[in-house]
């Protein structure tokens, strides 16, 4: 992975993870807010209910009154004959709008029964304990009718003539029907659990009742049962959710007889915080994407010099050691750009004084190698001149003889010296190599051919270890012939005393090696770094260009050649040539 | 006899012409008007049938040549299947001349209001379907019944209680059968027995008792009987006529009427107490009240009274006060 690709992928990382944090934080906090608001607006909304509500009451109680102050219920009170007024309740409940009225004698007696006409006769003895109805109001009370057990809201007004009561006992039936009847703000349904059976029930639940509402809400009633207070929660999920703010509705003698469930909707809040969220992550998505480019941006801006610095260090490594960056900043990455300039440009100048000092030593060594050289053949040359001028000047009858040994040596060691004179100027006119395919196997065979008299004389054995089915590579066969002389003669010369000369050829994935081994003294570190060295040699004899002549056309031939060695335990030339 | 007090009174100048408008609550939906029986039946011989919109409307003309000589109004316009309410507004409005009177319209009738009743000839009864074979939930019912709450309130004390199938002034014993609740009693007839069996229906004949059937059913419940009023019904209070002023014929009649076996001739009224006795055994049949066929009559209609002790309509000797000379 690229460093700009690291970078950027940082810089992205850390982009999602602040716009992830913020959006959720934002989120929250909206959500928070939105959620105080629903409950205000909730609170709202049961408190208009429970006006809406107590104003019901209010109604029940001034048209229970209005009964009891009616000339009909003056004339029922002061009759003594109450069989004639048994259906008299049906009149004036319809008058007044109530769905229950009883009148009923001051002995508790039933007169008549709008809900019940049959009750007539019965009594009703919770009305004659004396308590303050004028100031009770309206209350929740248990009703038995005919049809069977209803919730009911009541008021008790009394008339009294003389030493006769009546009472009026007037309400409505809580329930559908009267919870429709309530004016309700929009998204607002009302329920109410009629407490009247000793257990839970489904149909003890009515109003605007919908599939599923009994096993959804049985355990806010259950538990505003138990707490007998007021409870709020939130029933269902996702936009069919609704806030239940639930109310215990205790009777005439405190007993809950009722739960009142008020839902509000929380469809408008779940679709704007849906919105909200929808909108929150099409920002961060942008913010993202935003936030992305912009660390694309960087990041190339960021790495582009670190990319040219690079680009330019390996050009360097190449070796175009001149390579220099431009520098465009003062900041960190201007510093290195400018310390990786004058790194450059030191490694120029020290590599010209390197080239400027090993051409000194060269040319020392050529000059020294030279002297050594020519030192031989010319010592043997001044010997022969001066003893064939001591010859004619002190044995003239010698001198024909002296002459004729002294020209002999002259001519042998002016060979030595065109010899010499030779191996120089081969090192110096080095040709281009002219590829062709080449089989090793067969070009090892006929060189090993020309040192078999030479290596029995040496007392050395000659093997030979060819790769079967070695392909044939691009090379020069003649400069390549050349290379496996230097290094047969090499080995020949490494081992005075005999031993074992092994020449392996073995294919390599692409291209071929050549092995040559001896079992000679072998070198030390120091003489396998510098021995392919031109003019360094190990020998008492010889320029010291053999191995130099190998390494040049070895490189020539865009190959290998390296050696494996320790003193006393022989030498290994390796040579790995492309395919 | 109260009931026979309304024969006083006749006008003595007598007029002809004139048509009597009659409002009943029954409807006679049958194809051809009734030829037996009290109400329109009994004017045959003195009218004849002019017309007959079953179920709506019948017409008849005086006959010429009745045995009696022709009746002094020329034509009586009966409307049929005219709520007891309604009739008694058409009777204040002028509507109608003649309409029947149930206790309610009869305790709302102005002072002074012409009434003419008939002996108790209607017996209302709790009748016992087949499928209810318990004895005991039926005399659970029957003992559950406060008939003196109903007769005070709803009858407006009008009619007889009684536990007797024929009333007491045609038979002289209906006072031997018992007619008094029993809740107690019946509570513990109740007890022990399953929860099926506590349940019964009651059917009305008449949309006009279903308020006695409601009272009924509440005081079911006090003896732990779950009674409901519906059409489909495991018990039936019905409404019998008694149509003879023979025991023993009348007996037959109810015992026919209630789909019980006829019983035998009674010579005596030993006799004919044991066989109603017998018919009430078992309380198949519940025998709560007889009930008198009242009247209201406009005070135009001269005459009179045009209605026998036994209900029957006698309208030859009746005349209008607008009516021709």
């Amino acid at each position: 992975m690229t460093f700009r690709t690291r970078l950027l992928l940082i810089f992205t990382l850390a982009v999602i993870a602040s716009v992830g944090l913020v959006e959720l934080l934002v989120l929250n906090s909206t959500r928070q807010a939105f959620e105080g608001v629903e409950a205000q607006r909730v609170d709202a909304l049961v408190g208009q209910f429970q006006k809406e509500f107590d104003r019901r009451k209010e109604e029940i109680v001034a048209a229970v009154n209005g009964i009891a102050r009616s000339e009909a219920l003056r004339t029922i009170a002061t009759s003594a004959d109450y069989p004639t007024y048994y259906d008299a309740a049906q009149d004036l409940a319809s008058t007044r709008g109530l769905k229950l009225l009883e009148l009923v004698a001051g002995d508790g007696t039933i007169i008549s029964s709008a809900e019940w006409p049959a009750r007539f006769g019965y009594s009703e003895e919770w009305l004659t304990h004396g308590a303050d109805w004028h100031s009770l109001g309206a209350f929740l009370k248990r009703e038995e009718l005919a049809d069977g057990v209803a919730l009911s809201l009541l008021a008790v007004g009394t008339v009294s003539v003389d030493d006769r009561q009546v009472y009026v006992v007037g309400g409505q039936e809580l329930d559908r029907e009267f919870l429709s009847t309530l004016v309700l703000p929009k998204g607002m349904r009302v329920l109410l659990f009629r407490n009247l059976d000793p257990q839970f029930s489904a149909s003890a639940l009515v109003g605007d009742t919908r599939i599923g509402d009994a096993e959804r809400l049985q355990p806010l009633v259950l538990r505003v049962l138990g707490d007998r207070r007021e409870t709020t929660r939130i029933v269902g999920k996702g936009a069919d959710a609704e806030t239940f703010p639930a109310l215990p509705l205790p009777g005439y003698e405190d007993t809950l007889l009722g739960v009142l469930l008020i839902a509000s909707s929380r469809r408008e809040l779940v679709e704007l915080e849906a919105s909200l969220r929808s909108t929150g992550i099409w920002v961060a998505a942008g913010g993202i994407l935003m936030g992305v480019m912009l660390a694309w941006w960087a990041t190339a801006r960021i790495t582009r010099p670190v990319q040219r610095l690079a680009e330019s260090a390996g050009r360097v490594a190449a070796g175009e050691w001149g390579t220099t960056v431009e520098v465009a900043s003062a900041d960190e990455i201007g510093k290195l750009a400018r310390a990786f300039n004058r790194m450059t440009h030191e490694l120029v100048e020290q590599r010209q004084r390197l080239v400027q000092a090993e051409r000194v030593a060269a040319w020392r060594e050529l000059a020294r190698r030279l002297a050594h050289e020519l030192k031989n053949p010319l010592f043997p040359l001044q010997i022969t001149v001066e003893n064939m001028q001591r010859a004619r000047e002190k044995y003239p009858e010698q001198f024909d003889e002296v002459f004729r040994e002294g020209t002999s040596t002259l001519l042998a060691e002016l060979s030595n010296l065109k010899q010499i004179i030779g191996r120089f100027s081969d090192f110096a006119k080095m040709p281009a190599p002219e590829m062709q395919a080449v089989d090793f196997n067969q070009l090892v065979s006929e060189t090993m051919r020309l040192f078999e008299g030479q290596l029995t004389q040496a007392h050395i054995a000659a093997k030979l270890d060819l790769a079967r089915d070695l392909r044939a590579v691009p090379a020069d066969a003649e400069q390549m012939t050349r290379v496996l002389r230097n290094l047969v003669l090499n080995a020949i010369d490494a081992m005075p005393q005999g031993g074992t000369l092994t020449v392996r050829t073995s294919a390599l994935s692409e291209g071929i090696r050549v092995e040559v081994s001896d079992t000679g003294q072998g070198l030390t570190p120091e003489e396998c770094e510098r021995l392919f060295t031109p003019y360094y040699t190990t020998k008492t004899h010889g320029t010291g260009l053999g191995l130099a002549i190998v390494q040049s056309v070895v490189s020539d031939h865009k190959g290998h050649i390296s050696v494996d060695s320790e003193p006393g335990k022989g030498a290994k030339f390796r040579i790995d040539l492309g395919g | 006899m109260a009931a026979l007090a309304g024969w006083a009174g006749a006008e003595t100048r007598p007029r002809y012409g004139g048509t009597l408008r009659v409002e009943v609550r029954l409807p006679g939906d049958s194809a051809d008007p009734p030829q037996l029986g009290p109400g329109m039946a009994d004017l045959n011989g003195s009218f004849v049938i002019a017309q007959w919109d079953a179920g709506r409307r019948a017409v008849y003309d005086a006959s010429e040549s009745a045995p009696g000589g022709r009746p002094y109004l020329d034509r009586i316009e009966i409307q049929l299947a005219r709520p007891l309410r309604d009739q008694s507004v058409d009777l204040d409005l002028g509507k109608a001349d003649m309409v029947e009177l149930g206790p309610n319209e009869l305790r709302r009738s102005p002072a002074g209001r012409r009434i003419w009743p008939s002996a108790p000839v209607r017996v209302l009864a709790l009748v016992f379907g087949p499928h209810v074979d318990d004895a005991r939930v039926r005399e659970a019912l029957s003992l559950a019944v406060d008939r003196g709450a109903i007769h005070r309130v709803l009858l407006q004390q009008q009619g007889e209680i009684s536990g007797a199938l024929l009333p007491q002034w045609l038979t002289g014993y209906a006072f031997l059968f018992p007619a008094a609740a029993d809740i107690a009693r019946a509570r513990t007839l109740m007890s022990g027995m399953p929860g099926g069996a506590r349940t019964l229906t009651l059917g009305v004949d008449d949309p006009g008792l279903r308020p006695i059937a409601e009272r009924i059913a509440l005081n079911a419940r006090d003896a732990g009987l779950a009674v409901t009023v519906a059409p489909n019904a495991d018990v039936r209070l019905t409404e019998i006529r008694i149509i003879s002023t023979d025991p023993a014929r009348a007996l037959a009649y109810v015992a026919a009427a209630v789909g019980a076996n006829s019983p035998a001739r009674a010579a005596s009224s030993e006799a004919l107490y044991a066989a109603e006795k017998s018919l009430l055994d078992g309380f198949r049949v519940v025998p709560l009240f007889h009930l008198p066929d009242v009247y209201g009559v406009s005070p135009k209609v001269k005459g009179g009274p045009g209605v026998s002790p036994l209900g029957e309509w006698r309208f030859e000797n009746l005349w209008l006060e607008s009516g021709r000379p």
